[in-house]
């Protein structure tokens, strides 16, 4: 099997992709319209759009399923085709498969540095047409968007390219039993939480404070963008007047808070979600990580202890947390028609009734602010969505840059680095600067 | 005229596999060739821009593709020779008639028709420094944990184990049916003329065996060169790009970063090197290569 699947099928896959795989888009990225663009402009026939998106289990699927049902009742002239996906990295292969291939959906999921690439090559197009337009959004409804959500929405060209979607940030898990048999209470500021971390490792009894996945120089991870939050929460910036900020003080002070951790064995690094892993096996007391882990954890924990959420802690510039999550956008190569009625679709996803609805049935979080009183009765019985939802209010998005993924990949190299290879923080730091430079530059090292 | 229809009927028969072949593997080789010369943008192929040689001069200069190339060839030397003979060993061993000879052939050779996809996951829970097999192991006779795959400097010999373990029945079989084929009488003879075990399988067995041996290295190194499954499962080039294989980095900018151009002159740099170490070997080993 390896004999035969390494360099060969690396090979077919590269063929693949440029190839354009015109079987693999004509299966899967097909939509027809059963009307044409032309008449009077407005949409009298029915209009079919599909819509890529990776909301393909549980209650995502379910929650997907009866938005687009509802939609399609109250707007009969349409009709979205969903186009499920298993996860992110096989959406993003799919689009830029059916892309490459020249058959690309009406709309899909798509992480800002995604859709810059996307933009860059004239596959979607800009939306400020849509927002100005007479089917647009009130300057009103644009201020009840989170604020930073909202500009998370414009390319660096200034064009607004998305709509925000599913949206989500970091939270602190933590093991009630645990804090409690100690008599600690939950900490609010980074300093509490190595504390707490350190007063709670104990070799014998195999316990720690954390695991996290720092990610490598294939991709960053969840242990990465932590960082990124204590950078931030220390006052530094990811990126600062267009260019990558990895090697300022406070990104040195952030990485000396983590190594601190690691060498007192409170911090321990790991793989495929080690935080849950670790916080479910009872051996660490904490996982930082987003609100959409919290079904995850519980399950993880299995009932062996009650699980506590609270925000992530504080530095002496906030919390610093990270949005997570995707955007949607429209492909340049649907009909006027489907556009405008993709457009539709993805605007009524964003009014505060729909997003409450998405929110209170996923996990993710509204993405318009007064959807919050709608879901009153929601909070009281997950207050730990709440925590989340109050968090957006600083949460910053990734810059959406062409070669972000491989500049913040640069960074969770630094973070191995210098935690398991002995490297003085600074030339780590300033080799992530100078690969992230290159990386923005376009340049492949 | 005979011989031309038949020649003719036999290109007939070959045509379907030679299609696919040509379909799915020469024309993509030969187009990988020619994204190598752009600065490829294949969500929209207009875009992309012809840069001759300019991929191959970056490539050239990176540290990165020079580091990738050293952390295959310390593969290649982890796991073909220590492969290649303890295949033999194993093979020289399984070949004697003993009792539940048949089920240990089976159990040797069974790991190498695993997908590797699904053993190695298995593995990254025997490596798992805090609840694997392996440190549980360890614990036990008290020796030092290791950080396994999360350990820059013991991560490739992790990987390595695994693919030893992966590949192993493959090898044996081949020397199984390498030694099936030496006649008997030779190794009579010699032990007629006084020769000792050792002596019989120096100056007889291996000698003999010597194309099955030259065949086995050679499939063992291109292997190792490809070998890129176990390598995106179990560690993703990491930690610290101490896995990262040129096979890896290949996906990696070509997959994950989407510099195709780059990739592709990676994947043809990587075509040149394999065919002539293969060539190499062929050459070397023609001296000494005892054919029957």
């Amino acid at each position: 099997m390896t004999r035969k699947n390494g360099h060969k099928s690396t090979m077919i896959k590269l063929s693949l992709s440029l190839a354009g795989v015109s079987l693999v888009a004509s299966g899967c990225g097909q939509q027809t319209p059963s009307s044409s663009a032309s008449g009077s402009g407005s949409v009298s026939k029915t209009t079919t759009i599909s819509f890529m998106e990776v909301m393909s289990s549980g209650k995502l699927q379910t929650a997907m399923k009866s938005l687009t049902s509802q939609f399609e009742k109250s707007h009969p002239n349409i009709q979205v085709n969903l186009v499920p996906e298993p996860s992110y990295s096989v959406l993003e292969t799919k689009i830029e498969a059916v892309v490459a291939a020249g058959d690309p959906p009406t709309m899909a999921q798509a992480y800002e540095s995604w859709a810059n690439g996307y933009a860059q090559a004239g596959a979607i197009i800009p939306l400020t047409s849509f927002v100005s337009g007479k089917d647009g959004i009130s300057a009103s409804a644009q201020k009840d968007f989170w604020p930073q959500l909202w500009q998370d929405q414009f390319l660096p060209d200034g064009k607004m390219w998305m709509l925000p979607f599913n949206k989500s940030d970091f939270v602190m898990y933590y093991n009630q039993n645990m804090l409690t048999a100690q008599h600690l209470s939950v900490p609010t500021t980074w300093t509490q939480f190595s504390e707490v971390c350190q007063h709670l490792t104990n070799t014998a009894q195999n316990h720690w404070g954390v695991s996290i996945d720092p990610g490598s120089a294939s991709g960053a991870s969840n242990g990465t963008y932590l960082y990124v939050a204590l950078i931030r929460a220390f006052g530094g910036h990811l990126m600062q007047n267009g260019k990558p900020d990895f090697n300022s003080p406070q990104a040195q002070q952030a990485m000396q808070y983590l190594l601190h951790l690691y060498q007192s064995g409170a911090l321990k690094l790991g793989t495929n979600y080690p935080g849950q892993t670790a916080l479910g096996a009872g051996h660490s007391g904490f996982d930082l990580s987003t609100i959409a882990s919290y079904y995850y954890n519980e399950q993880a924990i299995g009932g062996k202890f009650k699980m506590g959420v609270a925000a992530l802690p504080q530095g002496p510039a906030g919390q610093g947390n990270v949005m997570q999550g995707t955007n949607l956008v429209i492909f340049s190569k649907a009909t006027p028609t489907q556009q405008q009625a993709a457009w539709t679709f993805m605007k009524w996803l964003t009014e505060p009734q729909q997003t409450a609805y998405w929110a209170s049935h996923t996990g993710y979080l509204p993405v318009r602010q007064s959807a919050i009183p709608l879901m009153s009765s929601y909070y009281a019985t997950h207050p730990y969505q709440k925590i989340a939802a109050d968090a957006l209010a600083e949460a910053k998005p990734t810059p959406p840059y062409v070669g972000m993924d491989q500049a913040i990949a640069a960074l969770g190299n630094a973070l191995q680095a210098v935690l398991t290879d002995h490297t003085p923080i600074p030339v780590a730091l300033s080799k992530a600067q100078t690969q992230a430079e290159a990386a923005l530059s376009g340049q492949p090292s | 005229m005979r011989i031309f229809q038949r020649s003719g009927l036999a290109y007939f028969y070959l045509a379907p596999s030679a299609l696919i072949f040509l379909i799915f593997t020469v024309i993509p080789a030969i187009f990988v060739l020619y994204i190598s010369l752009f600065n490829w943008n294949f969500l929209n192929m207009k875009m992309s821009t012809y840069v001759g040689l300019g991929n191959y001069h970056v490539l050239f200069s990176s540290s990165e593709f020079w580091h990738s190339l050293l952390i295959s060839f310390y593969f290649v030397v982890g796991t073909v020779p220590t492969g290649l003979f303890l295949a033999l060993g194993i093979a020289l061993l399984l070949i004697q008639p003993f009792k539940g000879r048949g089920f240990v052939r089976l159990a040797v050779f069974s790991p190498y028709v695993t997908p590797v996809v699904a053993t190695s996951i298995v593995w990254i829970w025997i490596f798992n420094p805090q609840f694997g097999l392996f440190n549980g192991i360890l614990h036990f006779l008290g020796m030092p944990q290791i950080g396994w795959l999360q350990s820059p400097h013991w991560a490739m010999p992790g990987v390595m184990m695994y693919s030893l373990w992966h590949n192993l029945g493959f090898n044996v079989i081949i020397f199984l049916a390498g030694l099936t084929t030496i006649s008997t009488e030779l190794g009579e003879a010699a032990r007629v003329d006084g020769a000792n075990r050792w002596q019989e399988f120096w100056q007889v067995t291996w000698p003999l065996l010597s194309p099955t041996s030259l065949f086995v290295l050679i499939i063992s190194t291109v292997g190792a060169l490809q070998a890129f499954t176990q390598f995106f499962t179990m560690t993703q080039g990491g930690p610290l790009m101490a896995t990262t294989t040129t096979s890896y980095l290949l996906y990696q900018m070509a997959f994950i970063f989407y510099h195709t151009g780059y990739a592709s002159a990676i994947a043809v740099v990587l075509f040149v090197i394999i065919a002539g170490l293969s060539l190499l070997q062929m050459r070397v080993s023609q001296s000494r290569v005892h054919y029957e």
